[in-house]
């Protein structure tokens, strides 16, 4: 492999070095002059040439032009551009620090890579970027900032509604979805079930959604990638940032350390306790909370070397009564090291560590119930910047899993519970990766690359045999789909491999510049997802687990296809961007019809292999610059999947016809914008429309027991009413003198300003006084919800 | 086990949801379907001679009419082992009923319903079922520590899978209380069902006060059977939520031998069972 990457570098580097004339490489960093954070995406190049770059995540870039004079420009959203006169006749290294455009306490940044001079070249589509300043300025609910909530007001990325965890992307499930946080991978972003986003604004730096076009350096998720970047922590000068809000306060403390050679950042933030519960009679002994605690501290060694550490904690808390307790959340931590080996090769190797687990305590049965998924990942990336018109970027990862899907353990002598103990699971996860990112003609860029992974599912466990080999059978009789017949078991010893898997994962982006300001983009890309979450409820919940691919369950494969129109208008304040979309997913896991996975050993034994597929047209239209700035987002698309009885025989699940998957809506509008009336009130708005969520209504009712039975009719083919909303924000800064260190922000807010009942569900059930059926609406806001919260910067 | 887990998840639900209201909506429909609810349940120290089968139609799912009774079907059980048949007489009101059943513990029967020319056909087996061993009244243990709830006990045999239905109705009360458990998780030890009721002034339901009758019936069930009940109370209990199962159509064991599309709806049981009536001090 390494032999390989070498000869590679040799390669390109013979191949775009040895026709030039006489080239001198420029390098260097670019960050925020006000507290030293990297500044990621940064455009860097030469005034009327086609040199140009963009920063990498770590603010590294590096140029490579014939010798001469240039005007150097430095250009990023919210920042002044800097203009730089180079003469050219040596390799340079320059580091650049920028000066915000305004004085505010979080610029609003409305900003997407595909915006500016070189960005509508780059052939990467699908992808969004909002800067933690743009998410603080969207009205929010309960004044909890959430950037899993801004990400909806794009298009392609909707959830199932408030109070559900997660979100799904471009009809992709929850589970499909790489979040990673400082790359460390995160299993849950939600706090309390998808009331909040795992992550604390404050401490996040900016974030990044490929929705498609996953570049080939990330792997293990086949529907898309959300790369949250934590902040590094001011290196000038301390700096406290924080939040009192109705929910929840947070306290942000950064600095320099070592003598500025590096800086740290801590942030927490806690909710109040007995949350939600004061109104609720008969829950009055009860508790709900979340915190979390985000860590990071960098140490730069030399020029040319940089270690960070991050780290992140979160834990929710449930306590009822005396009836139980349950806890769960994310840990985790990674060490990097950036090396730069010359000034056309970046590197950085991370050793990554990720838990996410889940606790319950039944008092009233007195058990303990306990899971967990956690991972090691060894990741290696590396960028070469051949030449102006081509880089490579390569590198590899291996993840070592570990599942315990479950422990159950009495808490008493009197329980009637007997310890149980699900089997613990072992797998390896590799990647190796590289892409090319190749500026064909002055038109034409493209991007290229390939992944290679392999999964390894490790013995350490027994296995049941079945009869021929099928953990599910067809009842032909019943007509229903039951647990196969066991023929004995299979003890896999420990470093013995159960099974394996490779897969070739193609990825390609084209771009080709139509104009000055507009450009048509194309892309394909391969993508396989090993581990999966096991859910067959309508949304995923906190007590899900985590299952690997195996011998009974195969990887998902899915297949996308992507075009794009790409336009800046009237000197780049509005922006257009079109895209379609197709997709299609193997092996997408479907669950038999009444199948049980609590506390379930052999999951084969309740689900069917069936596949998935998703397409659509988004629109975005954004206003970028002036007094008023905003978004209006446009989803038409479809979410449909099918599992037919295949060698199990049988039709299938829901008669092996084509199903809407639970997160099929057909329309999607969210509209969100901000009016900056003067330097001391700033007002913010926005409004969403969506089909409703596919749900199954009852088409009959039968006697039965005493009670009236409903009867339902193809799975998910009814629909909820459409789901709308109205929010509104309004910010206030007092006079904030530019020579004083505090400054205070007032964030005043109305979620759901028309008081609409949205309906979260609808059940159909027998009235308990009367036995009448009735549909009963579930709406987790029925009423305005205003809040206020108070942030302030020291 | 796995009922309080899933119950764990709808009481979150409630805490964060206080905001339900019942709404008019358009719903799919289907042409009937036969209901059989041949429930053979033979309570402990009895005969269990006198058994009812009952017939019904299904109707659309907000129809005034909730039970269409069927009249005229020819309905008979037979002992798998010996041949025996039972025929039960039709009532004219929806019941077929026996008076010379003979049950046996672990004996297999086949049930057969002929009604408009198709035939119905179900296999079950006779399940036993422990002894109820105690009945416990607390305050403090349920879900609100200021309501009363009652914990009935049993007895798992070890050994052996065994699979549990309950059915609780307060005298009064339209509609009763199911639970189902099996000995997964609890294995030959003591078990238990628990019955509490909460407030909900909007429907009228009130708490346990003393002098409350509750009669209290626990059931043995095969495998099968428990799982067609799990399905059946799960969705029951208000599908649709964001934590419950995708609603599935209800399959039981009655299948028709003349047209297999047309199955019945309901299920043929053979359960031996124990009833106590417990009155709140």
């Amino acid at each position: 492999m390494k032999k390989t990457i070498l000869t590679l570098i040799l390669f390109t580097s013979f191949l775009y070095q040895a026709s030039a004339q006489e080239k001198h490489t420029i390098s260097g960093t670019i960050s925020d002059i006000s507290n030293g954070e990297t500044l990621f995406g940064t455009s860097v190049f030469f005034k009327d040439t086609t040199i140009g770059v963009i920063t990498n995540e770590y603010g590294f870039y590096s140029l490579t032009a014939p010798a001469g004079s240039y005007t150097l420009v430095i250009s990023y959203m919210g920042y002044d551009d800097i203009f730089q006169e180079i003469t050219l006749d040596g390799d340079k290294k320059l580091n650049f620090e920028m000066v915000t455009t305004s004085e505010e306490l979080d610029e609003v940044i409305i900003t997407s890579e595909e915006i500016g001079h070189v960005n509508i070249k780059k052939p990467e589509m699908s992808v969004s970027k909002l800067k933690a300043g743009t998410m603080k300025k969207m009205p929010v609910v309960l004044g909890e900032v959430d950037i899993i909530k801004s990400i909806q007001t794009l298009p392609g990325v909707t959830n199932s509604g408030e109070g559900t965890s997660g979100f799904n992307v471009r009809g992709g499930a929850v589970d499909q979805n790489l979040i990673l946080l400082d790359e460390a991978i995160i299993y849950n972003s939600s706090h309390l079930l998808g009331f909040f986003s795992v992550f604390n604004a404050d401490a996040i730096k900016d974030i990044k959604l490929y929705k498609g076009g996953i570049p080939a350096r990330f792997g293990g998720r086949v529907s898309s990638v959300l790369d949250v970047r934590q902040k590094d922590g001011n290196n000038k000068k301390i700096g406290l940032t924080g939040g009192v809000g109705i929910i929840s306060s947070r306290l942000a403390v950064e600095g320099p350390m070592f003598n500025k050679k590096g800086s740290f950042l801590v942030a927490g933030r806690g909710s109040y306790a007995h949350l939600f519960m004061s109104g609720l009679e008969d829950l009055k002994d009860s508790k709900v909370k979340f915190y979390d605690v985000n860590l990071k501290t960098n140490y730069k060694l030399s020029e040319n070397n940089k270690l960070y550490l991050s780290g992140y904690f979160g834990r929710d808390v449930f306590n009822f009564g005396k009836s139980f307790e349950s806890s769960y959340g994310n840990l985790s931590g990674n060490l990097r090291w950036n090396h730069i080996f010359t000034d056309k090769l970046f590197s950085n190797l991370s050793a990554i560590y990720s838990k996410y687990d889940y606790e319950l305590t039944l008092k009233s049965s007195e058990f303990d119930w306990i899971s967990s998924i956690k991972n090691y990942n060894l990741k290696y990336d590396l960028k070469y910047y051949a030449s102006n018109n081509f880089k490579l970027d390569f590198g590899g990862n291996i993840i070592s899993y570990d599942f315990t899907p479950g422990e159950i353990k009495p808490t008493s002598s009197t329980s009637p519970i007997n310890y149980t103990k699900l089997d613990d699971k072992k797998a390896f996860e590799t990647g190796l990766y590289i892409s090319a990112e190749h500026k064909i003609s002055k038109r034409l860029t493209a991007q290229y690359g390939l992944r290679y992974s392999t999964f390894s599912r490790q013995g350490g466990q027994t296995l049941k045999n079945y009869r021929n080999d099928q953990p599910v059978v067809y009842n032909e009789d019943l007509e229903i789909y039951e647990e196969g017949i066991e023929t004995g078991e299979t003890v896999y010893k420990k470093g013995k491999t159960i099974k394996s898997y490779g897969n070739i994962e193609p990825r390609m982006g084209l771009s080709y510049q139509l104009t000055e300001s507009s450009s048509i983009k194309a892309g394909y890309s391969r993508t396989s997802q090993y581990i999966h979450l096991l859910s067959n409820t309508v949304s995923v919940t906190p007590l899900d687990v985590w299952t690997p691919s195996g011998k009974f369950i195969k990887p998902q494969l899915s297949d996308q296809y992507a075009l794009g129109y790409f336009k800046n208008f009237t000197d780049n304040v509005y922006s257009l961007e079109v895209e379609a979309y197709y997709k299609t997913i193997k092996n997408r896991l479907d669950y038999i019809d009444g199948s049980d996975l609590i506390g379930q050993n052999t999951i084969e034994t309740e689900i069917l292999n069936g596949e998935a597929k998703a397409y659509g047209l988004e629109f975005l239209f954004r206003k970028s610059k002036g007094n008023f700035t905003g978004w209006l987002a446009y989803t038409i698309s479809k979410a449909e999947q099918r599992t037919l009885g295949d060698n199990v025989k049988g039709p299938g699940i829901n008669n092996g016809d084509w199903y809407n998957a639970a997160y099929d809506r057909t329309h999607d509008i969210s509209i969100t914008g901000i009016y900056k009336l003067n330097d001391k009130w700033t007002f913010s708005s926005n409004f969403v429309f969506q089909t409703g969520r596919p749900v199954t209504y009852p088409n009959a009712q039968y006697q039965y027991e005493g009670l009236s039975i409903a009867s339902y009719s193809s799975r998910n083919a009814n629909r909820l009413p459409a789901y709308h909303r109205l929010d509104i924000s309004a910010t206030y800064r007092p006079n904030n003198k530019p020579h004083r260190r505090w400054k205070g922000e007032w964030v005043f807010g109305i979620y759901n300003l028309y008081a609409r009942r949205n309906a979260a569900s609808i059940s159909f059930t027998q009235n308990q006084g009367t036995g009448v059926n009735e549909a009963t609406r579930t709406a987790v806001f029925g009423s305005i919800i205003p809040s206020v919260s108070y942030n302030f910067k020291f | 086990m796995k009922t309080y887990i899933i119950s764990v998840l709808s009481i979150v639900i409630i805490a964060f949801t206080s905001c339900t209201d019942v709404v008019n909506v358009d719903i799919p429909k289907t042409d009937s379907r036969l209901v059989i609810e041949a429930s053979l349940d033979w309570e402990k120290g009895t005969s269990g001679n006198v058994q009812t089968i009952k017939l019904s139609e299904s109707t659309p799912y907000f129809d005034s009419v909730v039970y269409k009774k069927v009249v005229g079907a020819s309905v008979k059980v037979i002992n798998d082992n010996d041949g025996t048949d039972f025929i039960f007489i039709d009532q004219n009101d929806g019941t077929y009923t026996i008076a010379d059943f003979v049950p046996v513990l672990n004996q297999s029967y086949t049930l057969e319903v002929i009604y408009n020319n198709e035939t119905y056909i179900a296999k079950e087996t006779m399940t036993p079922v422990s002894d109820i061993s105690n009945i416990e009244q607390s305050k403090d243990k349920g879900t609100d520590t200021d309501a009363i709830e009652i914990k009935v006990f049993f007895n798992d045999p070890v050994n052996e899978k065994n699979f549990y239905l309950v059915k609780f109705l307060e005298r009064g009360d339209v509609l009763p209380l199911l639970g189902y458990d099996s000995d997964e998780f609890t294995n030959g030890n003591e078990k238990s069902f628990e019955f509490e009721k909460l407030e909900d002034k909007k429907n009228k339901i009130e708490e346990f006060v003393p002098g409350d009758i509750i009669d209290i019936k626990l059931f043995g069930a095969s495998e099968r059977y428990y799982n067609y009940m799990r399905l059946l109370i799960g969705q029951s209990e208000g599908s649709g939520d964001a934590f419950s199962t995708i609603p599935a159509p209800l399959r039981g064991n009655c299948i028709n031998t003349t047209n297999k599309k047309n199955y019945a709806f309901g299920y043929f049981r053979l359960t031996q069972s124990v009833s106590k009536t417990y009155t709140i001090l």
